[in-house]
């Protein structure tokens, strides 16, 4: 009773809501409050009626069912106004407010070069990840090694994943870098380079970006690494040096496949770090030269923010979520074949 | 006044020669006022008091100062609103706080006005980068919940244009001296369909900042600073291979940011191109207002692309130019010593003398935006041989605007409109011009020297670098912004299209000027063209 209560309360002030919105009624709501909290009333009551209704089951439901409530308020349903606003035509600058376009959107960006200059450009800062990959794993291997001052080289690597990207595009990307007084800039002059230039090229301003994205977050993938290489029992080294395994053969057949799976995950982590890829470049190159640093979500920020142009910037948001989950699925796949003939 | 102008004025200023002198002077103009040689003795006597608060170098204004330069100027609201006329009246009044200024301000200059009107308002601060998304979200979901809004021009076509503004009566057009705003922000800015809107409070208009030691007898920039941009391409070319007199690392001329700036970088190219393509006799210079078509791919347009593409492929710019916004332009390269000048908002005359990282203070000087020794005419379609100025007046300023929520009620409405009209008051600009408060000079008074002088600044900084901007605002052929729904976007997209260009992914500055007038087009037809053409008409006041 009280559950169907709830719910009916709340298709009837959604409904009456939706009807003023629409401009055939006038009620008097200023706002949409009145829906989200019969809606709160509703979820409230369906977490209660489990209890009264199943008993001792209900209360094993009770926790889970909040969560999944509090998913689908944050997650499912504004995914679905997500989509409803993808295939809109809405700029806030109009004042015709949002107009269902059907696929107008789709097409435009697949006439689109900055979003696919953006694409290709997300490809290179990918594929940046094998190389950050090995010298993480470099990395890992020193600090795993019986060196000196261990403990403070484990800290001094980790530093520059504590800082915010922001600040590293503020004090590497601005002033480091800055080509008359920066420090980089005289390393480079002292080194023989005359005239220093970071982002005056395409190919240099993307392999600049590159690093500055590379030097935060290969101590994340050290550190997952330098933990796997820490829980590889120390036997099963012991063993392949009593067979004769030593340096790079012990590291290839037995250290290697043995980090495989911790190696997967990290890659993994760094993939989906690396294709969020947008506040160094927002903040250093906007994108340029020529959109030779663009990542596809500074585009989105720049077609969102500086446009108004919500619309298209949350199809082309949508479209990469779409890619997104396409690749890790298609990676996780390929992943998971390569990893089982070892086990 | 910006801050750093003020700190710099007030260093200048404050030997207790100067002092002294400031005293007499200021005693000789009150009584000069006592002999009744001035018609409005005790205006000038209010003027003289309130720019004595706290006094110039006297430190940095407190709210105890707001309230009491608030209260001072209360005059013109006591002869309108009889005393708790507003008793029981509550208003919201949304605006920024960028350096504690801004609405900082506003609430001490208000707190007598709340006092002796019995209104009460409650505040909305933003922080610039969170403004444009608040109104625009405001805007576009219908939920504005302010009264009262401070707003720069360029918004007007989003909020008038869309009729969420209230307009202005025509007792606070008399209670404001309208007639004293500079040439520029006098209609149409501000107005709409032929209503006005606008209380302003600021002005804004980029002017050229000059290197002098580059330039005289010996100077390795020539003579004087060109006064063409053909002579300035030239200026920055022939200084390619030359040594900075000042800092002995290598010369550059003209500094143009070749980097976006989220929509702003594009007021730069605008500098240039104002003068190509602003016709004296034609007060649209980037669209036409019949069909809303383009002229960015017109041949002036077309020069000054060619003109920055030109000093890029001969290597006139410093290293990494294609990566230098505004920002950098001003602040890491003109203000350390690098180039010979650039165009700029005030911030670049407020910062050379009193910023730490400032080198170029006392070298400095400032003029109106370089010409052009011809000019595009749209209408005729050909260039015309004639010398053309067109000073780019970017962004107009903020004023403070009410919105539609109060025109229901006729008390609410006063009482919103008095508020600011009291902001916007002839006197209490003054002092806003002349301390800290994030706004510049936009009133013929505010440009009375002697009032300056006497207050304790100092005379040639005032006539050199508020000379430029008076003369901008002033000029007879002054290009105007263009107050439509989505300025910013026009400028943004732009942005992205000249990087390209400058990049060398184009085959001509033409191909670069076609594409941004393909890419505004698209922006035309999604916001509506029928609704930007009759918007832009009346932003032109056409």
């Amino acid at each position: 009773m009280i559950l169907w209560g709830s719910v009916a309360l709340f298709l009837i002030v959604g409904l009456l809501q939706a009807l003023q919105a629409g401009g055939h009624l006038d009620l008097g709501f200023r706002n949409w409050r009145p829906t989200l909290y019969a809606y709160a009333l509703m979820s409230a009551s369906l977490c209660w009626a489990q209890v009264l209704i199943r008993g001792e089951q209900g209360k094993r439901v009770l926790f889970v069912l909040p969560a999944v409530l509090f998913v689908l308020s944050l997650a499912i349903i504004p995914l679905v106004f997500g989509l409803i606003i993808a295939f809109s035509n809405w700029n806030l600058s109009s004042p015709l407010g949002r107009q269902f376009n059907g696929l107008d959107n789709v097409r435009q960006m697949w006439g689109d070069p900055f979003y696919w200059n953006a694409l290709r450009n997300m490809v290179w800062y990918c594929l940046a990840i094998l190389v950050e990959y090995a010298v993480a794993f470099g990395l890992a291997l020193l600090l795993n090694a019986e060196i000196r001052a261990r403990k403070f080289f484990r800290v001094a690597f980790l530093l520059p994943l504590m800082l915010s990207p922001v600040a590293v595009s503020w004090m590497i990307g601005k002033s480091m870098t800055e080509i008359r007084f920066g420090p980089i800039a005289r390393l480079a002059r002292a080194l023989g380079w005359d005239n220093p230039s970071f982002f005056g090229t395409p190919e240099m301003a993307r392999t600049t970006i590159m690093l500055m994205d590379a030097w935060t977050y290969i101590p994340f993938m050290m550190i997952m690494l330098l933990a796997g290489l820490q829980a590889i029992p120390k036997e099963l080294q012991e063993a392949a040096k009593v067979d004769g395994a030593r340096g790079w053969r012990a590291f290839w057949e037995v250290t290697f496949p043995l980090m495989l799976p911790v190696s997967v995950t990290a890659l993994m982590i760094r993939l989906i770090f690396k294709l969020k890829l947008a506040d160094i470049v927002i903040n250093v190159t906007s994108g340029g030269p020529g959109g030779a640093t663009d990542s596809v979500t500074s585009f989105i920020f720049r077609e969102y923010r500086d446009r108004s142009n919500v619309g298209y910037g949350t199809l082309l948001a949508i479209v990469y979520l779409v890619f997104i989950i396409i690749a890790m699925l298609g990676l996780l796949k390929l992943a998971d074949r390569w990893l089982r003939p070892q086990t | 006044m910006k801050p750093g102008l003020y700190d710099m004025a007030a260093r200048q200023a404050m030997t207790r020669r100067r002092l002294m002198q400031g005293v007499a002077a200021m005693g000789g103009a009150m009584a000069m006022s006592g002999l009744g040689l001035r018609p409005a003795a005790a205006e000038d006597n209010l003027r003289a008091q309130i720019l004595a608060i706290p006094g110039v170098g006297a430190g940095s204004p407190t709210d105890a100062d707001w309230q009491k330069v608030g209260e001072l100027c209360l005059g013109p609201t006591r002869a309108n609103v009889a005393e708790g006329e507003f008793a029981g009246i509550e208003l919201t009044f949304m605006g920024l706080n960028n350096q504690n200024l801004h609405n900082v301000l506003f609430r001490g200059f208000l707190k007598p006005w709340e006092a002796y009107t019995g209104a009460k308002i409650n505040w909305i601060d933003l922080a610039q980068a969170d403004y444009n998304p608040r109104l625009q979200q405001a805007i576009a979901t219908g939920t504005v919940d302010f009264d009262i809004i401070e707003m720069g021009a360029p918004f007007e076509g989003d909020t008038a244009g869309k009729g969420l503004l209230d307009p202005m009566p025509d007792w606070v057009k008399d209670q404001i001296e309208a007639d004293d705003l500079v040439a520029y922000l006098q209609p149409p800015v501000g107005t709409w369909d032929g209503k006005t809107y606008r209380i302003t409070i600021d002005g804004d208009c980029h002017t050229l900042a000059f290197r002098k030691d580059y330039f005289g007898d010996g100077g390795i920039g020539g003579a004087e600073m060109p006064r063409h941009w053909e002579d300035v391409n030239a200026m920055s070319l022939a200084l390619k291979g030359q040594t900075d007199p000042l800092t002995g690392l290598p010369a550059y001329g003209f500094l143009d940011p070749l980097k976006g700036w989220g929509g702003f970088g594009f007021y730069f190219l605008e500098d240039r191109a104002t003068a190509y393509v602003k016709h004296p006799s034609d007060p649209a210079w980037l669209f036409d207002p019949d069909t809303m078509k383009p002229r960015v791919n017109n041949p002036g347009w077309v020069q000054a692309i060619q003109d920055v593409m030109d000093l890029n492929a001969a290597g006139a710019y410093p290293a990494d130019q294609i990566n230098a916004d505004p920002g950098t332009t001003a602040f890491q390269q003109f203000l350390a010593g690098t180039g010979a000048a650039l165009t700029w908002w005030g911030d670049v005359g407020s910062n050379a003398r009193t910023s730490d990282t400032s080198v170029v203070g006392d070298v400095v000087g400032f003029d109106i935006n370089p010409g052009a020794k011809r000019v595009y005419n749209h209408a005729a379609g050909a260039w015309e041989e004639t010398e053309n100025f067109a000073p780019n007046l970017a962004y107009l300023g903020w004023g403070v605007y009410v919105t539609n929520r109060v025109s229901g009620d006729e008390a609410k409405r006063k009482a919103a409109w008095s508020a600011a009209a009291h902001l916007g008051g002839k006197d209490i600009s003054l002092w806003m011009a002349a301390y800290p408060s994030g706004f510049q000079p936009y009133r013929n008074s505010h440009f009375i020297f002697e009032e300056w002088e006497a207050a304790g600044y100092d005379r040639a900084f005032v006539e050199d670098y508020l000379g430029s901007n008076r003369d901008s605002y002033n000029h007879p052929n002054a290009a105007i912004e263009p107050r439509i729904p989505g300025i910013f976007q026009y400028y943004s997209v732009a942005e992205d299209e000249l990087a390209k260009g400058f990049a060398g992914q184009y085959g001509s500055a033409q191909e670069t000027a076609d594409a941004i007038a393909a890419a505004w087009e698209k922006i035309t037809d999604q916001i509506g063209r029928d609704s930007q053409i009759a918007l832009y008409k009346a932003s032109l006041g056409m």
